[in-house]
């Protein structure tokens, strides 16, 4: 009551790390909904009360009043808590589109199981968004922003990427752990997915 | 209304803080020692901060200064603030303060805070640079959200400057995708 649930909600997500997502709380979520509805409730019974009695509603200030009004603000409190859930939510599937990859198959599969079906439809039509501005620019945004030292770099291969990828000058089966020297804006991506890592030496 | 989605700013605000009612309020179930459903004119119930804040604004309830910030907590920041378990107290110990100081009649809140805050900041700087992460952790478990927030940025920029120093991987694996788990096959 009061709130209570909104809250336990808002820590569930704060109690994951700083910028990563847990899966959609969906539960919590329909019980801080059915807690709003319970507010609402008693807020109207108790307007219906002061109405029958007679009394200028909007000016009237008796118990009745002070007990509607504590009503009406958790009942705004919980709306509160469910809007900033999913606007910070929100907030990190954009920040997965710019940093990880645009396709929503290319982020590891424990990301995707933990966003919903409009979580999903999101995050589409974000990178469509950000492709079609990419496309009319003529930039790529997403990329690295200091220029690099060398346009070749040594990769090691960390997870299975069977298939054979195509590359702007190559088309190579990458078998795990072994190593590469591949065009940086190429193993790019691969890096920032965790599928291949940098080797400095 | 910048802080309407913080997520820092919503919890800070469920702290709960007691409060003196000056007016019956009917048909709610906040004060559990109450016998009917209502508060009553002059009972002391705790309520979470946003409902407090608001009916003082409507004259409703008067706002008393919370535990945390009692005659124990000020004599132990001044004896020696940088060891204080303020987390345990309150884990947003300044900003709740800094939403408490225009409600309450204390005129010495603004002060306890910018004192504490002063001498800690100091304290857990020296630390980022001087301990390890590892040694550090009991301290770590004294400061409040705020200060923790601090002492990571201060750990962040310093590992960041030693990697520039002595030349590190320029591309990384992306940081929101968390930490690698190990290899099971």
């Amino acid at each position: 009551m009061y709130g209570r649930k909104g809250y336990q909600l808002l820590k569930d997500f704060a109690s994951g790390e700083k910028g990563q997502l847990k899966p959609f709380n969906s539960k919590l979520f329909d019980e801080t909904i059915e807690e709003c509805d319970q507010n609402h409730h008693l807020l109207q019974s108790l307007i219906r009360k002061m109405q029958q009695e007679d009394l200028d509603v909007p000016n009237n200030r008796n118990a009745d009043h002070y007990g509607a009004l504590i009503h009406h603000l958790s009942l705004m409190r919980n709306k509160r808590c469910l809007m900033a859930y999913v606007y910070n939510r929100a907030e990190i599937v954009r920040d997965l589109a710019w940093r990880v990859g645009l396709e929503l198959l290319d982020l590891p599969s424990e990301i995707q199981e933990k966003l919903t079906s409009l979580e999903k439809e999101y995050f589409k039509n974000h990178s469509v968004a950000l492709k079609s501005y990419m496309g009319k620019v003529g930039i790529e945004l997403n990329v690295d922003m200091v220029p690099p030292k060398d346009p070749y770099i040594k990769v090691r291969i960390l997870d299975d990427i069977d298939e054979g990828i195509v590359l702007s000058d190559k088309t190579t089966n990458f078998a795990r752990h072994s190593m590469h020297f591949l065009k940086r804006t190429d193993a790019e991506p691969y890096i920032a997915r965790g599928q291949m890592e940098e080797l400095t030496d | 209304m910048t802080n309407y989605y913080d997520i820092d700013d919503i919890l800070v605000e469920e702290e709960y803080v007691p409060v003196l009612f000056h007016k019956t309020a009917n048909g709610v179930t906040i004060d559990p020692s109450a016998e009917t459903n209502c508060a009553e004119q002059g009972s002391k119930v705790e309520v979470p901060f946003w409902l407090a804040h608001e009916l003082q604004l409507r004259q409703a309830v008067s706002i008393n200064l919370p535990a945390c910030f009692d005659q124990k907590t000020r004599l132990e920041v001044q004896a020696d603030a940088a060891y204080v378990d303020l987390r345990s107290r309150c884990p947003y110990f300044y900003e709740f303060g800094c939403k408490l100081e225009p409600l309450v009649t204390d005129r010495t809140l603004g002060i306890l805070l910018s004192t504490a805050f002063k001498i800690r900041y100091k304290e857990a700087l020296t630390k980022v640079y001087t301990a390890a992460h590892i040694t550090a952790s009991k301290y770590l478990s004294f400061l409040t959200k705020e200060e923790t927030n601090l002492y990571e940025a201060a750990h962040l920029s310093s590992t960041a400057f030693k990697k520039w120093k002595t030349g590190g991987r320029r591309l990384e694996r992306a940081s929101i995708l968390g930490r690698k788990r190990k290899d099971s096959n």
